[in-house]
């Protein structure tokens, strides 16, 4: 049963995604005046680079460059965050846009609630940690995470075991067990999709046997293992908690594999692991640290060096085609290597203590149902002008970052801004009312003709 | 110009006038700090300096619970000073600023101390030492602190329009982007057409739409708008100024019936879209230059848009029955095996398109002429864009043969009698075997090097990176913006990109430029030089030591009737470096935020000695 609420909202922009991509966009257009509604699937903005460790090229901690962006945009007098909210639909109407949301209960009422966190603290039923890829449990009602911006418990129903001690813990009387969906309606100009990526399944690819081991792990596990703040605050395996002596990366086990469909490059992964190589490097300072991998694809600013810098730093970079990994009782693994480069052993095995499978990125969210923008073959929202990377098929929806392909940090960043811009332009076409214009367009010429 | 309050000096003379009350925060920064330097300790011992009302201890302070404790305590606590110790000022400072404003505080009656680079990271295998230091350096920022005085940003008039240095992809699109939102623009291409290197006719990838497309359409977009003026043959001369406030002098065909002249116009912000040059190989590397069979990618684009059709390529009628490609050139450059260019400096980036371009342009051979073999050399392919891999997956198909040379083991080029060229590579594609190819067309692969623009770079001091190009504050934070405030980078001139990164880095510089023109005032950080007018007896030295044209003059005023000479600050132009401040025998000189009595304090609190009961 979900409630329709009867007041549609006005809304200049509205932003799908409150990753870093949607949090740039939304800055840069409500630094120019415009009032921006910002959509987020999840409890807390700040999307993945939020749980990441350090981010390359300058190793600074992501927390760090991620946080400011959220609580400028949560504070910004022109930028509203409807968190737990989903989009069901986009429809064209007049110039803009009628968007269709449906609130998801959080049974916590957000005025009242303080971010106390004492129901959280009161809560018995405890299940695996998203947040932490699951290498730590969280409570059925929790704050999404540390910094998580709102700082609003959610109730995870699924996991509520109904027995009343959240309510008897709260100091404010938030709990609301009777909350129910509720739908709202917002009329937005423009419209900006920014709903990032996911990774395809650690299993994708059998004979890899990530089935079968719990040391066979994603590159988001092993950035929660590398976080300060992580799970254990170092670095162990997760079948025993040993330290890892011997690390290996397996490149494009998730990409440029047409046999699981993604026959594209994913861009990052041989970015991060080089990355989480180094950070391994520098917290185990004794381990092996291996990267198979085909081409190392260090192309943006600075990346060169880095990677440079990795080989000087002594990660071994191996360069084959990892054919399978087999389980080496009881719980190393085996990886079974075609190399390339060397002119014995064509075919090298080697054994390992944690294995990290650079996983394929594909899109997180498909528009299919909810709005006629069409994808790419690959997936990803299609941009069909060359001359105008950020807009789709739709007048006035436009995309960025991950939802368009995948991109890393730098890249995604930029195609915000770039995508608030085209924004703009859309929202002063239409005559949005910020968009009065000091100086009035006087024309140069006029003034070099003095 | 002169805001300054000279009677707020005299008011509040070298001691504050109440006890300040200030709010101490240490940052744990998720262990990043903590895990070294123990930051319990210190907020303990930091609630022993004078002054210090509460200290306190966060995971993260610059999350948003982390900033509503300080809202929360000013009101509560009625802080009235605060001092933050987290990471480099250069991340958060002005996360913090913000979070002090919101608390209703003035903004500068706060201090940042970087607990995270200077202590944990530096002394990460000596914690005590860390821990004693962090102590140390938050003593010095109660101290100043406690003498900081409000301070408001500078306001100045913004000139609400934009310069656009470049007439390529980069500039054109920041122009459209610009203008078709009221604003007015000048471009300024310094040759004598639009589109920089997208005039040369090319099949673009991923969609082998073809340059001259597209670049009417970006240059019907920019024009449609009204708002552009395109001044082409022009170049910049002079420079100078401030955001809100550049002046610049035009040189180009401005005078009557086109004449040559100077003219001079101001402009709140400068989008510098100065994009790229390719990479010249040196007289001789792979025989360039010295050999007629030896050519670059951009001369290759150049010979397949003139190439008759037929069963094999031609180049300048010589029939291409195999044509070699080495990629890497100019980029990926590795020391003792790679000549330095003319600036001594090694190309070591990538220049992130040449991959894709040989790829476009290997299949483009293999596709028109079916007779022409194609070999291609590289180090990795880096394919990795939307739809670039089907390139490399193409060009395997079209039966390209590949070939993988390590970056410090380059194949040898050797000429042939017969106008051939020979080729020997150390293979890693069949393990390391030498192999050897003759081919009557070798293409090098050149990567990109920094546009031409000394002249703007000199005068405004911008900053370029390893690389040579222009260097972003931050590549995630500020990721546009140079060191020089209104000036932003779009395309290439800050790193090699393609079409598309282009487009989109204009996007995103126009955005900002965009935000900052939208405003009738530019604000600027009040760190300027103050003249004590009681003190100052008008001697000049600061004047003969500033290094910055215009920030510091010598003017005429009355005093007690009498006219004296008096030192003023243009706070548009002062960069507050306090070089007059050293050199003024009277102290009658300071740095706002930054005063003598403020250094005495820090020395003082470095020095204080805290023991916890």
């Amino acid at each position: 049963m979900v409630a329709q609420t009867g007041e549609k909202r006005y809304s200049d922009a509205l932003v799908i995604g409150g990753g870093i991509a949607g949090l740039q966009a939304a800055l840069d257009l409500a630094e120019q005046g415009y009032k921006v509604m910002v959509v987020e699937r999840e409890a807390s903005i700040g999307g993945r680079m939020i749980s990441l460790s350090k981010v390359y090229p300058t190793l600074d901690c992501a927390s760090c460059i991620t946080t400011p962006k959220m609580s400028a945009a949560a504070h910004h007098e022109n930028i509203e965050i409807m968190t737990y909210t989903e989009v069901k639909s986009i429809v064209p109407d007049g110039d803009g846009h009628l968007v269709t949301v449906t609130r998801k209960p959080t049974y916590v009422n957000a005025d009242k609630c303080i971010g106390c966190r004492l129901c959280e603290y009161a809560c018995d039923s405890e299940f695996a940690d998203s947040f932490e890829q699951g290498l730590g449990a969280t409570r059925a009602i929790s704050v999404a995470f540390t910094n998580a911006i709102p700082q609003k418990a959610v109730l995870q129903a699924e996991y509520c075991l109904s027995c009343g001690l959240c309510l008897r813990a709260c100091p404010t009387d938030a709990i609301e067990f009777d909350q129910q969906p509720r739908q709202e309606q917002i009329a937005a100009h423009a419209v900006i999709i920014t709903t990032g990526f996911q990774l395809n399944g650690l299993n994708i690819k059998p004979q890899y046997s990530a089935a079968q081991s719990a040391n066979i792990i994603s590159p988001l596990t092993l950035e929660r293992l590398l976080a300060p703040h992580g799970p254990y605050g170092r670095v162990l395996r997760p079948s025993d908690g040993k330290i890892p002596e011997s690390v290996a990366f397996v490149l494009c086990s998730g990409s440029r594999d047409r046999t699981i469909g993604v026959p594209y490059c994913s861009r990052v992964c041989c970015m991060y692991s080089i990355k989480q190589a180094m950070l391994l490097a520098g917290s185990l300072p004794t381990a092996d640290i291996t990267i198979y991998y085909m081409d190392i694809r260090a192309f943006g600013k600075g990346y060169e060096q880095f990677y440079q810098n990795a080989r000087a730093m002594g990660v071994n970079f191996v360069r084959g085609k990892v054919s399978h990994i087999d389980v080496a009782p009881p719980d190393d693994l085996m990886v079974h290597v075609e190399m390339t480069e060397e002119s014995v052993d064509c075919v090298r095995r080697q054994k390992h203590d944690l294995v990290v499978l650079a996983q394929g990125m594909i899109p997180q969210w498909n528009p299919s149902g909810v709005s006629t923008v069409t994808i790419g073959e690959d997936g990803f929202v299609a941009t069909p002008d060359l001359a105008s990377p950020c807009a789709t098929n739709v007048p006035g929806v436009f995309v960025a970052g991950a939802a368009a392909g995948p991109k890393d940090i730098v890249d995604t960043i930029a195609d915000a801004g770039a995508a608030a811009m085209v924004a703009a332009r859309y929202l002063v076409r239409c005559g949005s009312k910020e968009s009065a214009q000091p100086g009035g367009g006087r024309s140069v010429r006029l003034e070099l003709a003095v | 110009m002169d805001r300054m309050n000279q009677s707020e000096t005299e008011r509040c003379g070298n001691q504050p006038a109440s006890e300040p009350r200030v709010g101490v925060y240490i940052c744990r920064c998720g262990g990043n700090i903590s895990d070294v330097v123990d930051t319990d300790h210190v907020a303990e011992v930091c609630k022993l300096i004078p002054g210090v009302t509460t200290a306190k201890v966060h995971t993260f302070m610059c999350s948003d619970p982390g900033q509503q404790t300080i809202i929360d305590d000013i009101r509560q606590e009625k802080l009235d000073r605060v001092v933050v110790a987290s990471c480099s000022p250069f991340l958060h400072e002005l996360t913090f600023r913000g979070a002090v404003m919101r608390g209703k505080l003035n903004a500068y009656l706060y201090e940042h101390v970087n607990i995270r680079e200077q202590c944990s990271w530096a002394h990460k295998h000596d914690p005590r030492g860390a821990t004693a230091k962090a102590i140390a350096l938050i003593s010095a920022a109660v101290g100043k602190v406690r003498h900081s005085r409000p301070l408001e940003k500078i306001r100045l008039a913004n000139n609400q329009r934009a310069l656009i240095v470049g007439g390529g992809p980069a500039g054109m699109k920041a122009a459209a982007d610009l203008a078709a939102c009221g604003l007015s623009v000048l471009l300024v291409e310094r040759s004598n057409r639009l589109g920089g290197k997208l005039a040369s006719p090319q099949r673009m990838f991923p969609t082998g739409a073809a340059s001259g497309e597209i670049l009417s359409k970006l240059e019907s977009d920019m024009r449609s708008t009204g708002r552009v003026e395109v001044l082409l043959s022009s170049e910049i001369t002079r420079v100078g100024g401030f955001v809100g406030n550049f002046d610049v002098t035009i040189h180009g065909p401005l005078g009557p019936s086109g004449s040559m002249t100077d003219t001079n116009v101001s402009f709140g912000a400068i989008i510098m879209a100065t994009g790229f040059q390719p990479y010249v190989p040196h007289d001789g590397e792979f025989l360039f230059g010295r050999h007629p069979a030896v050519m670059t990618t951009v001369a290759l684009q150049e010979a397949l848009a003139a190439a008759p059709e037929g069963k094999m390529l031609k180049v300048n009628g010589h029939e291409i029955r195999r044509v070699a490609f080495i990629h890497c050139v100019g980029s990926r450059q590795v020391e003792g095996v790679h000549q330095p260019g003319t600036d001594g400096r090694l190309n070591k980036h990538c220049s992130r398109v040449c991959c894709t371009t040989v790829l476009n342009q290997a299949l483009q051979i293999r596709s028109r002429f079916a007779d022409t073999r194609v070999y291609d050399l590289y180090q990795d392919i880096r394919a990795y864009g939307r739809g670039h891999e089907q390139y490399y997956t193409d060009a395997s198909r079209a039966g390209v043969v590949f070939f993988r040379y390590h970056g410090d083991e380059p194949p040898a080029v050797t000429a042939e009698k017969d106008a051939s060229l020979h080729i020997r590579v150390k293979d890693y594609l069949s393990w390391g075997e030498t192999l050897e190819i003759e081919v009557d067309l070798l293409v090098l692969a050149v990567g990109m090097t920094p546009g031409p623009c000394e002249q703007i770079v000199d005068q405004l001091k911008l900053p370029r990176g390893e690389d040579g190009f222009l260097q972003e504050i931050h590549p995630k934070l500020r990721p546009v913006e140079i060191s020089v405030n209104g000036v932003l980078l779009a395309g290439t001139a800050q790193a090699p990109m393609n079409l598309q990164e282009t487009l989109a880095a204009a996007g995103a510089a126009a955005v900002k430029a965009r935000s900052m023109l939208v405003k009738q005032h530019v604000e600027l950080n009040p760190y300027v030089a103050q003249v004590d007018a009681n003190l100052c007896e008008g001697l000049g030295q600061c004047v003969a030591e500033c290094q910055y044209d215009g920030a510091l003059k010598l003017i005429e005023t009355s005093r007690n009737g009498r006219t004296v000479k008096m030192a003023e600050v243009n706070p548009g132009l002062c960069v507050g470096c306090g070089a007059c401040v050293a050199v003024c025998p009277n102290r009658a000189i300071n740095v706002n935020g930054w005063r003598l009595d403020q250094y005495d304090e820090m020395v003082d609190g470095l020095v204080r000695e805290l023991v916890p009961a």
